[in-house]
């Protein structure tokens, strides 16, 4: 069990860490490049931070290697309870960084437990997955699988990073799809997400973006109409149920199953809206049409789609962008990395990125064919889901087609929490991977 | 549905992974394809576009209005030509930093390290400008522009300052401007208020600040990713709007004479036109330079003011309140003569004290007292034992308290300055909540001489006068005469005389105390003191007691001329003099110097000269200008 013997450099799944490697390095390049002014003053010594971080990072991930994988399934909830307890001590205690409480630290070193939580939410889920493989009662799988990810999500939620906890949402669908749970749960909540955040950003939508507000959007969001709305949902559900439960026809659940849909995501949206402020909600759909805000928050979008159209095929070289080092982009060696690296090392660099994520994602899921573990393959889907996530929102971001959100660029983004998730992350795929046999 | 027994054995079902790649794939593929069309097929446009981005926005500061006093002769407040010079650090390179904060220290002549401190090492990567010098002459920026290229990263901007240009005891009535606070910003952002501001604080300049602020103006240029103008053809200019010009009821000429007139002591003086309520002149001593706090070191002058014991910034013409004293004696007698409680023919004997209560009450002659006297003799010698006997046995502290209220006394005139207190009339019922002690026959005869609790600004002693003077009306007094357009003069707005009280006494009762209180200059108390030849005087002396031995606060509440055909030539001239200064009975004096001044158009050194009080008049000091 405890061989940390004979393991050597063979069993690495080089496709994997050499992506990771490659992008890692880019990051630390272009953070040292954010931090560079038009005068070519180095003014910032982040791009030195993380490299301190890289190298702790790869020492974590040779760490995680090394253990044996099976025994994280019997850590997993103590991982899990240890995360939820973190959590709640930053809601009291931690420090609020960009409105948001969820760092904890002394001085200057601080650490986002948030960030952590993802690796422990993810052993813990693909634990329960593979404990419960063989439940008959399929739809209470489903619930409590869903519960291990809601928790700590309504525990960042109300920190608020809204963005953070938005990351459970794909970790818990990619590991419950590849985790046997039926279609149609899955689709419930991925349907469930994306309804919910279309009608909590329906209303300033129609009032920002829109030219003219349609009389007949508005059911889902004037407060009698809607209640009137949900009421009637409920009522149908109501019923739908109980023919279901009487005359046992399979069109009477598809009707309940439709109507808790929409009912229940007009609910949460309602709440939602009470508890997002406007410049959150503004945030989320600036993207459509950054113009309305030139000068908020659709600035950094327009700065940020300037900068990388402007990077062309070859991009402007290494340090000679003007965006960023006239100080135009935001967040540049954070949330906007992508923006600066397209700009100096244009579509080329874009695509190079592109195709290291996509080589390291697809070879994880590639090895998912070959894994003899369920544990294991779920631990390799939930992070294939976690990193995937973060590359669909964080670039998307950058190019304009995605909300603003504040998810950080795994590999390339300043930041230790994110990186060492990251890396923690790659660590449990390479560990599984070289004894995919294992059971 | 998917079971797990069906893919033979294999944990994940191998169709599910399948079909996240496929996800996968098309998701890479529309990203790649998006970046394609960002870069390649729109890249031009953004290439552009990454040189010309930034609009940006110049706030041009509006000129503050300037104020005159009644005759529009210069602005005694008015603006001048004044910059701000600001770093965009991030402009400096590091190379030239020690050499230019050496130069702009010669150039601004400030010390070198005060300017370096306004710019800590934090800041060097800022594209911010930070501001590090304030209230430089248009001089030193001249000379900073013609070596320009010699100062990367310096910038300026015309800030417009306020300079006093008379001070002295007209601070209390102008006022002055600083930064917005943030409490003023929460109250005043409604307003169109912004950080930065600069408000009014205390006097004409916080009252009237919404009509002396004007608008600031706007301009739009598009700048380079650098800062610089692209083009000046695309500017746009919104043009700042200057505020009002102000004109005051103030009398320029009048307030210096009433400010030599009070002197070095501790003190106020009111001068208003009881026809229209217009302030020709509203001194209080000590007073304060406000353009020492407002340019470089400020901090330390005002602190300075603060912690005077003297506080200079108190408008102690009505913003401080004290006992009338035997001013009060001419409401008491409208009272006595308006309710025939008693026959003004009735004769009190003064032996210079009485008993009442537990204590013996002295009159302020105790030997050998005014003898028998009547109410107009009492008026005129200011006897306290009639005022006494007759308050307590005839009129009762119920009336007393009516006519008090009636002539303005206890609730603030409103006047057009900010701060102004109430002073206060004292009632059996107040008394009973404040002490649980029974109102005393004691407690109405302090009233009736304008001792015990009762407090008045010296504003209300003039508008009480006031209301004697104009049968019983009192215009609401005010500083502020005309609103004029900055740019063509033209009057905007002047303000109209508003009445505050119309009293119902009879015109005839008041026509009565009027030649009373003229007895009191001819026969009474101030007939040697005011001795004056120009002009007919009226009024009466006050003295209070405060406590201190020897000591008095000193009042004389007078008009003249005494019996003018026209109104408007009227003056009524309130003076106040401290008990905490040395006992002169200056109060008289000034007045006599005062209506000398004003009715013969003389200065105060040549009233002195006029009214042969060389002897003890000391000559104006230098003014301060």
């Amino acid at each position: 069990m405890m061989a940390i013997s004979g393991r050597s450099f063979s069993d690495i799944d080089w496709w994997i860490l050499a992506p990771a490697i490659f992008l890692m390095g880019a990051g630390v390049l272009f953070i040292y490049s954010s931090g560079v002014t038009s005068e070519g003053l180095v003014v910032s010594n982040e791009w030195i931070k993380q490299l301190v971080w890289v190298a702790s990072g790869l020492v974590l991930l040779v760490a995680v290697i090394v253990v044996d994988w099976k025994r994280w399934r019997d850590w997993a909830p103590w991982f899990y309870g240890a995360a939820l307890v973190a959590l709640v001590y930053t809601k009291l205690f931690g420090r609020v960084v960009n409105g948001a409480r969820s760092w904890i630290g002394v001085g200057d070193v601080g650490v986002q437990p948030s960030e952590f939580t993802k690796i422990a939410a993810i052993l813990m889920l693909a634990k329960y997955l593979a404990d419960s493989r063989h439940d008959p009662n399929r739809f209470g799988r489903f619930l409590k699988a869903f519960a291990i990810a809601a928790i700590p999500m309504a525990f960042i939620l109300i920190q608020p990073d809204f963005g953070t906890s938005l990351v459970f949402l794909p970790i818990f669908l990619v590991m419950a799809w590849i985790g046997g749970i039926e279609t149609r749960y899955v689709a419930f909540v991925g349907l469930l997400a994306v309804l919910t955040l279309g009608f909590a950003v329906l209303p300033l939508y129609e009032t920002v973006i829109a030219d003219a507000p349609s009389v007949w959007l508005s059911v889902f969001y004037e407060p009698p109409r809607s209640w009137l709305l949900i009421g009637g949902l409920a009522g149908v559900f109501a019923l739908a149920t109980l023919g279901f439960l009487l005359g046992r026809k399979r069109y009477y659940y598809w009707i309940a199953y439709s109507s808790l849909l929409l009912g229940a995501s007009l609910l949460v949206a309602l709440v939602g809206r009470m508890v997002l402020k406007e410049y959150q909600v503004m945030r989320l759909i600036v993207f459509l049409d950054p113009s309305v805000d030139p000068r908020g928050s659709g600035w950094n979008i327009l700065q940020s789609i300037t900068a990388i159209g402007s990077g062309g095929f070859g991009g402007r070289g290494f340090l000679q962008g003007t965006q960023s080092h006239y100080r135009y982009l935001p967040q540049q060696s954070t949330d906007f990395i992508f923006s600066i690296l397209s700009e100096e090392w244009g579509l080329m660099g874009g695509v190079l990125v592109f195709s290291l994520f996509f080589i390291l994602l697809a070879r994880s899921v590639l090895l998912l064919r070959n894994l003899k573990s369920a544990f294991a393959s779920y631990v390799v889907a939930g992070v294939v889901g976690m990193v995937f996530f973060h590359f669909i929102i964080n670039v998307g971001m950058a190019m304009g087609i995605m909300p603003i959100t504040g998810i950080p660029l795994f590999f390339l983004s300043y930041g230790g929490s994110s990186l060492w998730t990251a890396l923690v992350g790659i660590g449990l795929t390479l560990a599984v991977s070289a004894r995919r046999f294992d059971l | 549905m998917s079971d797990s027994t069906q893919h033979g054995g294999q944990p994940v079902d191998p169709r599910r992974a399948t079909l996240l790649l496929w996800l996968m794939g098309a998701v890479f593929s529309v990203y790649a394809l998006h970046l394609f069309d960002l870069q390649i097929r729109q890249g031009v446009e953004y290439r552009a576009k990454a040189s010309t981005i930034a609009r940006q926005t110049t706030i041009i500061p509006a000129q503050r209005g300037e104020i005159f006093d009644r005759n529009v002769s210069s602005p005694l407040v008015l603006n001048v030509d004044s910059f701000a010079i600001d770093l965009i650090p991030a402009e400096l390179p590091a190379a030239l930093r020690d050499t230019v904060f050496q130069k702009l220290a010669m150039v601004l002549d400030q010390p070198l390290d005060e300017l370096r401190s306004k710019v800590p090492p934090a800041y060097y990567h800022l594209y911010q400008a930070i501001e590090i010098a304030q209230a430089v002459d248009y001089g030193t920026v001249t000379a900073l522009a013609e070596r320009v290229d010699e100062f990367p990263g310096i910038v300026w901007r015309a800030e417009p300052k306020r300079s006093y240009a008379v001070s002295g005891s007209f601070s209390h009535i102008l006022g002055y401007v600083g930064d917005i606070t943030r409490e003023e910003l929460k109250v005043l952002y409604n307003k169109g208020y912004k950080t930065g501001d600069l408000v009014g604080k205390a006097g004409i300049e916080k009252q009237y600040d919404a009509l002396l602020r004007g608008k600031d103006g706007r301009e739009f240029s598009v700048v380079d990713v650098r800062g610089r103008a692209v083009t000046r053809s695309n500017r746009a200019v919104d043009q700042p709007v200057m505020g009002s010009n102000l004109v005051l009821s103030i009398d320029r000429r009048m307030q210096e004479l009433a400010e030599d007139a009070l002197g070095e002591r501790m003190g106020s003086v009111v001068v208003l036109k009881p026809a229209t309520g217009e302030v020709l002149a509203l001194v209080s001593y000590p007073s304060y330079d406000p353009n020492l706090f407002i340019g470089a070191g400020g901090n330390n002058a005002y602190a300075a003011l603060l912690n005077d014991e003297r506080n200079p910034l108190i408008n102690r013409a009505i913003q401080s309140s004290y006992p009338p004293a035997s001013t009060f004696k001419a409401v008491m007698t409208t009272a006595i003569l308006e309710e025939e409680s008693v026959s003004p023919d009735k004769e009190v004997l003064c032996e210079g004290q009485i008993s009442y209560g537990e204590r013996v009450w002295r009159c302020w002659n105790t030997h050998p007292g005014h003898g028998k006297v009547d109410l107009e003799e009492a008026l005129e010698q200011s006897c306290d034992i009639y005022f006494w006997v007759v308050g307590r046995d005839n009129l009762g502290i119920e009336r007393i308290v009516s006519y008090a209220t009636e002539f303005g006394f206890g609730i603030a005139s409103g006047i057009d300055l900010p701060g102004e207190v109430d002073g206060f009339v004292p009632t059996p019922q107040w008394k009973e909540r404040r002490f649980h002690e029974k109102w005393l026959a004691g407690d109405t005869m302090n009233v009736a001489i304008g001792q015990g609790f009762t407090l008045s600004t010296p504003l209300q002693v003039a508008n009480a006068y006031a209301m004697i003077v104009n049968d019983g009306v009192v215009y609401r007094p005010h500083v502020l005469k005309e609103v004029r357009d900055a740019s063509t003069g033209a009057v905007v707005s002047k303000v109209d005389p508003e009445p505050i009280i119309r009293s119902r006494t009879d015109p005839a009762v008041f026509a009565e105390v009027r030649s009373a209180l003229r007895g009191v200059i001819t026969e009474g108390t101030a007939r040697y003191a005011i001795n004056t030849r120009a002009v007919e005087v009226a009024g009466k002396t006050g003295t209070a007691e405060v406590g201190l031995p020897d000591r008095w606060h000193s009042w004389l509440a007078s008009w003249a001329p005494y019996d003018a055909e026209d109104p408007e030539d009227v003056i009524v001239v309130v003076v106040m003099v401290e008990a905490s200064n040395p006992w002169e009975w200056w109060a008289t004096y000034a007045t006599n110097i005062i209506h000398q001044g004003w009715f013969s158009g003389q200065t105060y050194d040549e009233a002195v000269a006029a009214l042969g009080m060389g002897w003890i008049a000391k000559p104006s000091a230098s003014r301060m200008e």
